[in-house]
């Protein structure tokens, strides 16, 4: 993972797309199976379609979060740090589909140790439809100087 | 008639004391997990390239999926076998909070807020601490749906805080 540096990072810059997918039944049964959690709408498509009214076999948000942490991490590389994210769940990711999931530098602020790096990010499947939109703040070396302070220590202000 | 009854409302507020999830972080629980979300990382498997770390580290939302069932907990799929409204969620167990009364309710996850400060080691314990911090009703295009915000402080066996995790779960009929 190669180092970035806050200096190098320009407002509207593109990150990824990390693409995952086709997301078939048996990724959702491994995934589900690794966490132990037995939820029936991403394996039992009657219990989804005629119980919970939805429209197939849902990708789980708690899949779709992980792809998003993966995609900031591996950007910000060992020397920096994935401080804060968030997405909504706003549409649902069906069964088959391949997810892109991007992120944009929307703004960067200076702090003491580091830089601070803001971006706005999403889901898109093949079809165009944004699913999960949310941002994120990721806190970047400056040149030259040190890795950003592990554990991570916030700035001053918060 | 409102989803949201005083009976669901007196649940805000309502707080888990810090308890450990059943299973340190486990190398082989580490693949799988990591196999599953499809991060090939080396630093998820070796102490080397998880140096930075402090050694092999697992997932960075990894804590947050450590609270499984305790080996001698009843066997809630057995249990709630012939219930047609069952889910196959294990609530009460995860977050240690008390489970909602919205029975036959579907559960959607509509989100989160996250704040990372470091990562689980392998061979480390990890707490959690949860709150129910809103439970609001929301008349949405689906119609009407009950939001609930949980809050959770997830630490280290030695007290230092791993990740903040602010959740929103949503119920509707």
């Amino acid at each position: 993972m190669a180092r970035v540096n806050f200096e190098d990072v320009e407002i509207g810059q593109e990150i990824g797309p990390l693409l995952k997918g086709p997301l078939t039944t048996p990724h959702l049964m491994r995934w589900s199976a690794a966490m132990e959690n037995w939820h029936k709408i991403h394996y039992d498509e009657r219990f989804a379609k005629e119980h919970d009214k939805l429209p197939g076999l849902l990708i789980n948000g708690s899949l779709k979060q992980q792809f998003i942490v993966q995609l900031l991490k591996d950007w910000a590389g060992r020397e920096g740090w994935v401080w804060k994210v968030n997405f909504q769940f706003r549409a649902m990711n069906i069964v088959g589909e391949t997810l892109s999931v991007w992120a944009k530098v929307r703004g960067k602020r200076e702090a003491p140790a580091y830089g601070l790096v803001e971006l706005d990010l999403g889901i898109r499947n093949e079809k165009g439809l944004e699913s999960t939109p949310g941002s994120a703040v990721v806190a970047l070396p400056y040149r030259g100087r040190a890795a950003v302070p592990y554990p991570f220590v916030p700035p001053p202000a918060g | 008639m409102p989803l949201l009854t005083d009976e669901v409302r007196k649940h805000i507020g309502a707080e888990s004391a810090p308890f450990p999830a059943c299973d340190p972080v486990e190398k082989g629980a580490v693949r799988r997990y990591a196999q599953a979300i499809m991060d090939p990382d080396p630093a998820y498997a070796s102490d080397e390239a998880g140096a930075r770390y402090g050694g092999a580290v697992a997932p960075p939302l990894y804590p947050a999926f450590m609270f499984r069932t305790p080996f001698g907990e009843p066997d809630v799929l057995t249990e709630r076998a012939h219930d047609p409204d069952f889910d196959g969620l294990v609530m009460g167990v995860r977050d240690g909070l008390p489970e909602l009364p919205l029975h036959g309710f579907a559960l959607l996850n509509g989100g989160a807020e996250v704040e990372f400060y470091r990562y689980a080691r392998h061979g480390e314990t990890v707490l959690q601490k949860s709150r129910y911090a809103d439970i609001y009703e929301r008349e949405t295009r689906a119609g009407p749906m009950v939001f609930v915000i949980i809050e959770t402080e997830y630490t280290n066996g030695a007290g230092e805080l791993l990740m903040r995790a602010r959740k929103t779960i949503i119920r509707r009929k």
